[in-house]
């Protein structure tokens, strides 16, 4: 069997394996890129843009329901879903021939395959039951994660979904149960509701969003309690009876155990690693608790061996994976200046509605780490631009070190938020002060002269609150 | 007016380095340059390397031109002010290509920026404020936005003599112009006018007429107005005249092209010429071969016990993937240290003893060969060696090696084993003295206390030069060698 050599082999084309081959390429390593499935990964295919494609459904639908509010009535406004997942999966696809693309641009040798490491620097191949064996100095895994499975409830792509089966419906849930109230449950149990579906969310902590700011959380909920979500917090579901024609699920909260009816259930409590069938047992490769274990450039404790994105822990989002592609190829490369990943200069974005977006610390986080804090606040409802759109439910809050200045955290809810937290994060990672926020002028009028406010507040000069 | 001219220079990277090509330069004359901004890539023994622009001021003369090879030295081109005169700049280059500074090995470009410049000079503005501002201890900890540091860094100011009236004092961009206007310095990309001069020979043509067209297009296509006709109204040259002259030029270049084309008769080749990489391994090698006397000295060395021990190696070892060559390295670094007159350089005049081994290590790179150094590897360990060697030879396939790590060395090791190659002889890589020639490990019948038997067996083939070293310190360099690879734990303490 003859062995093909590379530099530099990526196992994984998401968001992290493929932008690590085109940053390796550009440097000048000779790089292949495995794929088993789709190039993209689960964020174009099965995650970030197919959801969004569905959410500005939902905005839409929305936004058509609160057109009266501005003197449009509809007669026989109809909707069908099957166009709406028709549009999220064009998107999709369109996608992935992008990164194809952009493959062959750069000189990618892209292998269809199932890959498992062999030994140290060497790769084995299964495609279609012929293993072809790959020699590569550096071997990055980028291998993603996927959705978990609680002990009692399982995705069996029928009665019980998950994000995959979530996005993909051929017809309107009716009632629909929706376990876990993290980005991927609220983002769900926000699209469903605004098309139509009565959406329970139960979640197990005592607050939605519960990686979020408690302030965030709060009015996340009192929103969705307001769109009509039923919101069971501090609650869980202990089984699911499909023996009838309906689910009928056994749920315990505070107030004791109640049995309530759906004809649907999505799944979404967290994600797991894709570390199995590798060979990284064998070989001793380092994990912890279903992730794989890297240094801040994503060296792990086998030579030669890297791992970025969802496999290798949180956050569990794309542009932490591409920037971790980004300086773990780099590092390799011996590029001058690279900087090991900062955690919390990662943003987060949640698409439901009102938006969540914030990055850094949550005002207990913070105080937890010792810090003195001044914290800034401002409502939305004070906000002209908002309440011009009609959407003037929100808050944007900061958070920071009383002594040096510094930025801790930025948390927001309310209208395209997701589009506006750049902003902190840039303000963060070239260390800004309140002051320097303080100083910049906001274009008026814009839902982010929220932001401007919110640090005015910290500094107790708020000028519209 | 007259300000100071800034010539710059062929630079001196390491000691082997004699000339150096021009790669590509980043300004075309009558261009704005700011200090610290890439000037021009300069491809030498083994890498392409930047300068950067001495100081700001206008790109006023290139004598280098792309393609050229000039000597270590060698005048490359001038940055003065617009208002220096052309006149000027033509005196300072005619002074300055007549004589190169053959004899000064370590001419770095700031040496001879001070050197003295012609008689009557005003005290330039911007490197003025520079020199009072630039004074001072590291500045690390001074508190600065990063604009402002990256702006001190430009215009190589100190921020320690920077008040800042930022918040606790922070040094702000306002803070860091203030004070190099100040100073009497110059804001960078503020110069009022960057006057098209053109090609250098021709001289001044500020006093040309000319349109305003004509004078950009003029700049932009480094053509100097006084090579134009003047067929413009009222005796200006316009922009056909400019367009004329560069049409003419573009002919120029097609016929002297397509003439050297006509000489190669047979169309099967190709020519081209030859990279400074490969200029570098051509003229090293054959001085080398010309004037070290080589001898080799071969050896059989059976390592299946070094096999057993990397095998041990590589499985309790995570992060360990120790090759054949890495024990061979680490062998190599221990028989070094024991036989010391082999670790040594000679210019063909002094000697060289080292007291650490430096090894050299080659590697094949897509247009030639670079090697590589593997510093101290008597003090490294096995594991840490072959981690050294995994990072050098990436970096030097993506050409990212610094001339630090690729210039001087002790000895050297060749290995092309893994081309099924059995034995093979090298050329010294000088100034070293010896190079190791390693062959393939492979299973070969052996005689063992008179039968046959089966073992792992590599050739190893020493090239010595018999100026400086004698063939019985070689012998005993291999045997030393054979021992260590032999029993391995005996390196290994």
């Amino acid at each position: 069997m003859t062995t093909q050599q590379f530099d530099l082999m990526v196992v994984g084309g998401g968001p992290g394996g493929y932008v690590a081959a085109i940053r390796a390429a550009q440097l000048g390593f000779k790089t292949a890129l495995v794929e088993k499935q789709h190039l993209g990964g689960v964020c174009l295919n099965w995650g970030c843009i197919p959801t969004k494609a569905l959410l500005r459904g939902a905005d839409i639908a929305h936004t058509l329901k609160d057109a009266e509010h501005f003197g449009f009535t509809f007669d026989n406004l109809s909707f069908d879903i099957k166009k709406l997942v028709q549009h999220s999966r064009s998107v999709a696809s369109k996608l992935t021939q992008g990164v194809a693309y952009l493959m062959q641009k750069n000189g990618v040798t892209v292998i269809d395959g199932t890959a498992s490491l062999a030994d140290k620097c060497l790769l084995d191949v299964d495609h279609n039951g012929t293993i072809t064996q790959y020699r590569a100095t550096h071997i990055i895994l980028a291998t993603g994660a996927r959705a978990r499975n609680l002990p009692s409830i399982e995705i069996d792509g029928d009665s019980v979904w998950g994000a995959r089966e979530a996005m993909t419906p051929t017809a309107l849930p009716r009632k629909l149960l929706v376990i876990g109230a993290g980005a991927i449950g609220v983002e769900f149990a926000s699209l469903y509701n605004d098309l139509g579906t009565d959406v329970t969310l139960v979640e197990a902590e005592n607050r939605i969003t519960p990686a979020e700011d408690s302030d965030i959380s709060a009015l996340a909920e009192k929103a969705f309690k307001q769109r009509g979500i039923k919101v069971l917090t501090n609650s869980i579901v202990q089984s699911l009876d499909n023996s009838g024609a309906n689910t009928v699920a056994l749920i315990s909260g505070s107030e004791g155990q109640q049995h309530l009816e759906f004809d649907q259930v999505i799944l979404a409590v967290g994600i797991t690693g894709n570390i199995e069938n590798m060979g990284l047992e064998r070989l001793n490769v380092a994990s912890q608790r279903g992730f794989l274990q890297a240094d801040g450039f994503g060296k792990t404790n086998l030579a030669g061996l890297y791992a970025i994105g969802d496999v290798a822990g949180p956050p569990w989002l794309a542009h932490k994976a591409s920037h971790e592609a980004v300086i773990c190829v780099e590092k390799i490369a011996g590029v001058e200046g690279v900087k090991p990943l900062n955690k919390d200069q990662v943003p987060g974005c949640t698409y439901c509605r009102p938006q969540i977006a914030s990055v850094g610390l949550t005002e207990a986080q913070a105080k937890a780490a010792g810090h003195s804090i001044r914290v800034g606040r401002f409502n939305l409802n004070a906000n002209g631009k908002a309440l011009a759109i009609n959407e003037a439910e929100g808050l944007v809050k900061t958070v920071f070190d009383e002594h040096s200045g510094e930025l801790l955290g930025a948390h927001m809810i309310g209208p395209e938020v997701t589009e506006q937290i750049q902003g902190f994060g840039i303000a963060q990672q070239l260390e800004a002060t309140e002051h320097e926020l303080a100083q910049s002028i906001f274009a008026h009028p814009t839902v982010s002269e929220s932001m401007h406010e919110a640090v005015l507040d910290s500094l107790g000069i708020a000028l519209h609150q | 007016m007259t300000t100071e001219i800034k010539p710059i220079n062929m630079p001196k990277w390491g000691m082997e380095m004699s000339e150096g090509d021009i790669n590509a330069w980043y300004f075309a004359v009558g261009d704005q340059v700011n200090a610290g901004d890439d000037l021009v890539d300069i491809e030498t023994s083994k890498i392409i390397n930047t300068v950067t622009a001495p100081s700001s001021g206008i790109l006023r003369a290139i004598i280098g031109a792309q393609g050229e090879t000039h000597a270590v030295g060698a005048l490359l081109g001038v940055i003065a002010s617009a208002e220096t005169s052309d006149a000027d700049i033509q005196a300072f280059i005619a002074r300055h290509t007549s004589a190169v500074p053959e004899s000064e090995p370590e001419a770095a470009p700031e040496a001879v920026l001070t050197e003295a410049a012609p008689a009557p000079i005003a005290a330039p503005q911007v490197s003025s404020s520079s020199s009072k501002l630039a004074e001072g201890q590291d500045d690390s900890l001074v508190a600065a936005s990063p604009v402002a540091r990256r702006l001190a860094a430009e215009y190589a100011v100190n921020l320690n003599n920077i008040t800042g009236t930022g918040r606790h004092g922070r040094v702000s961009k306002g803070d860091l112009e203030a004070a190099v206007i100040a100073a009497g310095g110059r804001l960078i990309g503020n110069t009022s006018n960057t006057k098209g001069s053109g090609a250098a020979q021709y001289g001044d043509d500020s006093h040309v007429k000319a349109t305003p067209v004509a004078r950009r297009l003029a700049t932009q296509l480094g053509i100097n107005l006084l090579e134009c006709r003047v067929s413009g109204d009222r005796g200006r040259v316009c922009k056909a005249d400019v367009d004329a002259v560069a049409a003419l030029k573009k002919t120029l270049l097609a016929q002297t092209g397509s003439s050297a084309m006509a000489g190669t008769g047979n169309t099967a080749v190709e020519s081209q010429p030859i990279s400074g990489m490969r200029k570098t391994i051509a003229a090293r090698l054959q001085s080398s071969k010309q004037t070290a006397p080589h001898f080799r000295v071969h050896i059989d060395a059976e390592i299946d016990a070094l096999l057993e021990v990397r095998e041990q190696i590589n499985h309790s070892n995570s992060d360990a993937k120790v090759s054949v060559n890495d024990f061979i390295v680490k062998a190599c670094a221990s028989a070094l240290i024991k036989v010391p007159a082999l670790n040594v350089q000679f210019d063909g005049e002094q000697l060289s003893y080292f007291s650490n081994a430096d090894i050299s290590v080659a590697v094949a790179i897509d247009d030639g060969l670079i090697t590589p150094i593997v510093t101290d590897a008597n003090h490294k360990g096995l594991v840490d060696i072959s981690n050294t060697i995994r990072d050098l030879a990436t970096r030097a396939k993506l050409g990212r090696l610094k001339p630090d790590e690729f210039q001087g060395g002790s000895f050297c090791i060749s290995n092309l084993g893994m081309y099924g190659i059995k034995q093979f002889d090298a050329i010294i890589n000088p100034p070293q003295g010896a190079i190791l020639a390693v062959g393939a490990g492979e299973q070969r019948p052996v005689v063992k206390d008179g039968t046959l038997a089966i073992a792992t067996v590599v050739s190893l083939c020493l090239s010595s030069d018999h100026r400086i070293i004698d063939g019985a310190v070689a012998a005993q360099f291999m045997s030393v060698l054979k021992g260590y690879l032999e029993q391995p734990a005996t390196m290994l303490g």
